[in-house]
């Protein structure tokens, strides 16, 4: 019955899009909007990466959002895993050699990178969710590679809400100063330059240490064993 | 353009297809997640071809590269970037609560989960 | 510029608190309720302004098509008010029912809900809409699965199951409606939809409309409710009761009225409405056990009630809808907080041990019986100027179809006050099996009556909230207006 009613219903999803999608066809011109942000972009928001200027300055308002969504998503895990047992989690098997010795060297370098990579954000690929979680994948290293390795959770919470309280609170000045929330206040500076674009790069590295935090808490709450 | 141009399509509504199946279908809570990220993937890169536009390059200006003319549609891109992290959250949400789930039942199997009627 | 912070102050409240936390733990518990009640003063204040013009904020500066607008007109307000009323009553009582730990996620979750609901109904971007709703969404699955408990985390998976499903429905048709159209913008989508192919506008509509139907718990997408609702806890309830499946409903009518125009869809909504209201009221009706579950259900039946009278088409339905959407979440919001507490006395869920709580508790039974009573739709309370509202909406249709199905809600009504009444009989004439009793503390007998009272004063005298409910409706119904104070704005 089950798998019927499952038959029918992904049918009719299939012939719904098919349908649909015959009307947008694949690959065609159909920009609208999007022409206006590919010329505006540069001047409008100074970042030569137009993904990053629709994204942290066009529809900064989505990216508070998503922000927000992590940072419920993080709560949301952190909370389940407050006082599970303490035997609950299996030990992790003692890493080899040079698993942990290549953990603790990688370590900065991977740090390092996330943090070219949001910080860069508005010139090149890349931007603050990928630099965040590139940070967080450094982590997940060391507790793959370090046994018994432990996160510090107050640290992470201390970034969580002071990196959110900034994001806003840079919107909130962008209120004062340009009379719309998250408006740009700083100058642009000339293109294609680090110290470019106002507040996009600033912003980016926001979200970028954020997101890397809450990455991070999540990976810790999984593994357990930490202290709340 | 030519033959190859609706696969992409294919490919992601595949993918969303499969996902729903196996959201359907599989009785694992580690597979149903599995599926709703599948799902999300495919939705993703529907979201991604619409805005794929043939023979251009990435909506990034670059001295070499100034032509916004050649580039294609960013607006789906930065949509995408959302709902990727949007979706990853929720999957770290749902194992949080599969091994929730786990620690009660002793079970991933949504048949034998049945404190409440599924 | 001031109607921008009603959606900062909420995000920047949640992301205070757990610095907050560090230093004093009382004051980072307070901080919901300070911020909900700062925004229920914005958007207090707001209100004149919003009530002769609709307010459009661009966010970050460009002109809306290009930035993401808010629309704060009188529906938008009007939501926003009763969603930072009771998010705010709720954070109160919050501070006070709460016992278990994290008590710090518990209140930056229920901020982050409400954060996503305000978002929701202020904003002008379909995307937009899609971000806040997961905000909401993601908050309410942990929210549900909070007791950490055997039923908690099963509600909250399968919760999170049917919801992502949704999510990707609706991330569907916006890719479906971009595509086709080129826009996010939901007046410059409602420009251009006529443009649009009908077939992949149908099938857009669709997918947006399943989408959030499961959050609006339409029949058949509202197989979670029943379990989110009740394994919740109660506060949690509230919230997932009175503002969550409201904001889905919200969201439903934003899209058929604004962005769809076609007059085809909307039968198909009132039957499914009507469908929806039938069968939650019965399922209701069969819950001799559980008081959650049984509420549960009857705001599945209410939602149907609610859904039908936007499937009017009409304004006067619209009207109506937001009528009885407002004294909805008014007595549902008052009934979950106040049988929380009752479950907590009594230490069960189950409808026999409340035997006499009425006479143990007698503030708190009179508030619940005010809240049950408007819930049937009695004079004086506002669930009956509602219910009066819809039936009067339907037979303004002149249609058979309508008047049948106005029959119908007066059937489910009907069903309503059997298994309503029944609780209102076990609760003050049956044999009290408990001694003492102790009344509610102060923090939860307050928003209580608050809501208690809100509702006695708006039955009585419903010119409070009917002319800014006429505006709201208007500007839902009135199509042209919205796209020109969108695109005319800056």
């Amino acid at each position: 019955m089950r798998a019927f009613i499952g038959f029918v219903a992904l049918s009719l999803i299939a012939v719904g899009l098919a349908l649909a999608l015959y009307h947008i066809p694949f690959g065609q011109d159909r920009m609208d909007v999007a022409r206006d942000y590919l010329a505006r972009s540069v001047r409008d928001t100074g970042a030569p990466n137009v993904v990053t200027g629709i994204v942290v300055n066009y529809r900064a308002l989505d990216t508070l959002g998503e922000v927000t969504v992590l940072f419920s998503a993080s709560l949301g895990v952190g909370m389940l895993m407050t006082w599970r047992s303490p035997g609950g989690g299996r030990p992790l098997p003692g890493a080899s050699l040079i698993v942990r010795r290549g953990a603790g060297f990688l370590f900065p370098f991977i740090l390092l990178f996330g943090g070219y990579i949001f910080v860069h954000g508005h010139l090149t690929p890349g931007g603050g969710f990928q630099g965040g979680a590139v940070i967080a994948s450094a982590f997940l290293l060391l507790y793959l590679g370090i046994p018994g390795y432990l996160l510090a959770r107050r640290p992470l919470a201390a970034i969580e809400s002071l990196t959110g309280i900034t994001f806003v609170a840079i919107g909130i000045i962008g209120l004062a100063v340009g009379g719309y929330f998250l408006n740009n206040f700083l100058p642009k500076g000339s293109v294609f330059s680090l110290f470019s674009a106002g507040v996009i790069p600033i912003l980016y590295m926001v979200i970028g240490l954020k997101v890397g935090a809450e990455l991070a808490g999540v990976v810790a709450n999984m593994i357990g064993g930490g202290e709340e | 353009m030519n033959a190859g141009d609706p696969m992409v399509y294919a490919g992601a509504v595949g993918l969303i297809l499969i996902g729903l199946f196996t959201v359907i279908t599989r009785r694992n809570l580690i597979k149903i997640i599995i599926g709703l990220t599948l799902l999300d993937g495919g939705v993703n890169l529907l979201l991604v071809a619409v805005g794929y536009i043939q023979g251009r390059t990435a909506p990034i200006i670059t001295p070499a590269h100034p032509d916004t003319a050649r580039m294609v549609d960013p607006i789906p891109q930065a949509l995408v970037l959302t709902a990727i992290v949007i979706g990853l959250g929720v999957t770290a949400l749902g194992l949080g609560l599969a091994i929730r789930v786990y620690g009660h039942y002793n079970t991933l199997d949504t048949r034998k989960i049945r404190g409440l009627k599924w | 510029m001031v109607a921008a912070l009603l959606v900062a102050l909420p995000f920047l409240g949640a992301f205070l608190i757990p610095l907050v936390g560090m230093g004093s733990k009382r004051i980072a518990y307070s901080i919901p309720a300070i911020v909900l009640l700062a925004d229920l003063g914005i958007a207090l204040s707001l209100l004149p302004q919003a009530l002769r013009a609709p307010i459009v904020v661009s966010i970050s500066g460009w002109a809306p098509p290009l930035s993401i607008n808010l629309y704060v007109g009188p529906l938008g307000l009007g939501l926003a008010i009763l969603i930072s009323l009771l998010g705010f009553l709720v954070a109160v009582y919050g501070m006070g029912y709460i016992h278990a730990e994290p008590k710090e996620k518990y209140h930056m979750l229920v901020l982050t809900l409400i954060t996503g609901a305000i978002g929701m109904v202020l904003t002008g971007d379909i995307f937009n809409l899609f971000v806040f709703f997961e905000i909401l969404s993601l908050s309410s699955y942990a929210l549900t699965g909070y007791n950490r408990d055997r039923t908690g985390t099963e509600a909250a998976v399968k919760y999170l199951i049917q919801g992502s499903i949704g999510s990707a429905f609706i991330l569907i048709g916006i890719a479906l409606l971009y595509g086709a159209l080129g826009t996010l913008n939901m007046a410059d989508l409602a420009a251009r939809i006529t443009a649009g192919d009908p077939m992949t506008m149908f099938l857009a509509l669709s997918f947006l409309l399943v989408g959030f139907g499961i959050e609006a718990a339409i029949s058949p997408l509202n197989a979670w409710l029943p379990d989110a609702h009740s394994s919740a806890p109660s506060s949690v309830s509230a919230i997932l009761s009175g503002i969550a499946i409201e904001t889905g409903a919200y969201a439903v009518a934003r899209i058929v009225y604004t962005v769809f125009p076609g007059q085809g869809i909307m039968f198909v909504l009132a039957i499914i409405g009507i469908v929806t209201l039938l069968m939650g009221e019965m399922a209701a009706f069969h819950q001799h056990d559980d008081v959650k579950r049984m509420l549960a259900y009857s705001s599945i039946g209410q939602m149907g009630l609610i859904v039908f009278a936007f499937g009017m088409a009409s304004q006067a339905g619209a009207f109506a809808a937001l009528f009885q959407l407002v004294s909805h979440t008014l007595a549902k919001g008052l009934l979950f907080l106040a049988v929380g507490y009752m479950i907590y006395r009594v230490g069960s869920r189950r409808i026999s041990a409340f035997a006499g709580l009425g006479r143990r508790m007698p503030m708190t039974g009179t508030m619940v019986a005010i809240a049950v009573l408007s819930l049937i739709g009695v004079p004086p309370f506002t669930g009956f100027m509602s219910k009066l509202a819809v039936v009067r909406a339907g037979l303004m249709q002149h249609s058979a179809v309508y008047t049948g199905m106005v029959v119908l809600v007066l059937v489910a009504t009907m069903i309503e006050v059997g298994y309503l009444l029944r609780f209102l009989q076990v609760l003050f004439f049956a044999v009290p099996e408990t001694d003492e009793v102790a009344e509610l503390p102060l923090s939860a007998a307050l928003p209580i009556a608050i809501l208690a009272a809100l509702i006695i004063a708006i039955g009585i005298y419903p010119q409070m909230i009917t002319g800014l409910l006429h505006q709201a409706a208007a500007g839902l119904v009135e199509r042209a207006a919205y796209i020109k104070s969108v695109l005319g704005a800056l």
